[in-house]
């Protein structure tokens, strides 16, 4: 009785906090990392963290609202996590000319390549299925 | 201490690049939700402000890089968070698995060979041609793709998000030119081709397009991920 009267307005105040919620995506994510140096195995630890909390969400060991304000914030400020990353190209001089240009028509061509493919797959799919229904 | 060596002291540099960087991104994205302008998109424009600035102060990459790496690092939290959507799309993945996967795999399959050909074409080899193969997932799975196919994962990172404001604006015309009929093709194209940029573009078009962008984007960089570790323990 006591530890119900302890633990139902803790899961209230956690669910309600984005703070804890990001806390316990970071535990996970560290203890993936340990798990991934301690085992060796080449898969990044992210993965397995996210497989860990698939399969905690999945077994009804921790309800969705645990983590949903948590991870909503956290993919939507996605973005700022990765500038830092992309100065890298003011490292590579030989990028703002010719071949600058050429990697651009590349990511174009490419990137216009992959819509049509992966839309007209699952079109076709779903025409197809549409009319066998 | 006298003052020039407060500044240039590394805890002080730490600091100030990434409370720039974290301010930028704050303004740029209060900016683009006021005008949202196509070219106010934060994923374009708060890239290119923080390397006017750091090239207006003729600051070398590694010193930058230096100071606000740890935000690269929570990138890996990050991918933990992908569990939660996943979870609640669930039933999406149950009812249409059979197109979704053969989206994915299609995708994939054409922005592998396509980066490969087009770079060929024009001449571009080694290491920087192996960089451009991930360039449309999601950054966290792209930077692991990178390293273990032997690409560059900070150039990854770059071509990764010119992918994503090429996609998220062709994304805009795409939906007119090609004849889809379903939303979740739609959303497939957005989610496959320009990770979460394109995923964003999926959300202004609707909730279901938004829903399967969101979805397939996480699916497709796993599977890149997957794919990129038997390749590197193979090779």
């Amino acid at each position: 009785m006591n530890t119900r009267a302890i633990a139902v307005p803790f899961r209230r105040r956690f669910h309600s906090s984005r703070l804890a919620q990001i806390g316990l995506l970071f535990a996970v994510w560290l203890a993936s990392e340990g798990f991934v140096r301690v085992v060796h195995i080449p898969i990044p630890s992210g993965i397995i963290g996210m497989f860990i909390v698939y399969i905690l969400l999945a077994w009804g060991k921790v309800s969705p609202l645990s983590l949903r304000r948590g991870a909503q914030w956290y993919l939507g400020e996605m973005l700022l996590f990765f500038i830092p990353a992309v100065p890298a190209v003011t490292a590579h001089p030989e990028f703002f000319g010719l071949l600058g240009l050429k990697i651009l028509a590349v990511i174009f061509l490419g990137t216009l390549s992959v819509m049509s493919a992966t839309a007209m797959t699952v079109d076709l799919f779903y025409r197809w299925r549409v009319r066998h229904e | 201490m006298n003052e020039v060596a407060f500044w240039t002291s590394p805890a002080v540099q730490a600091c100030g690049w990434s409370v720039m960087t974290i301010g930028l991104y704050l303004v740029v994205k209060r900016v683009y939700r006021r005008w949202g302008r196509w070219w106010q998109m934060p994923l374009a424009l708060t890239p290119l402000l923080v390397i006017g600035v750091v090239l207006a102060l003729h600051v070398p990459y590694r010193d930058y890089y230096n100071s606000t790496g740890w935000l690269i690092v929570l990138l890996g939290p990050a991918t933990v968070a992908f569990a939660v959507p996943i979870y609640e799309q669930r039933g999406l993945i149950r009812r249409y698995w059979p197109m979704l996967g053969a989206g994915m795999l299609a995708g994939t399959a054409t922005a592998i060979v396509t980066s490969w050909a087009f770079a060929s074409l024009l001449g571009i080899d080694g290491s920087l041609r192996l960089s451009l193969l991930p360039r449309s997932i999601s950054t966290p799975f792209a930077m692991n793709m990178a390293r273990d196919i032997g690409g560059t994962a900070d150039m990854t990172a770059v071509f990764v998000v010119i992918t994503g404001v090429l996609g998220s604006i062709l994304g805009e015309f795409m939906v007119t030119l090609l004849p889809l009929r379903s939303a979740l093709s739609r959303g497939a194209m957005l989610g496959v081709a320009a990770h979460a940029a394109g995923t964003a573009k999926a959300h202004e078009l609707g909730t279901e397009e938004g829903s399967v962008a969101g979805l397939l984007m996480i699916l497709v960089g796993m599977l890149n991920v997957f794919g990129a570790t038997i390749f590197a323990a193979l090779r």
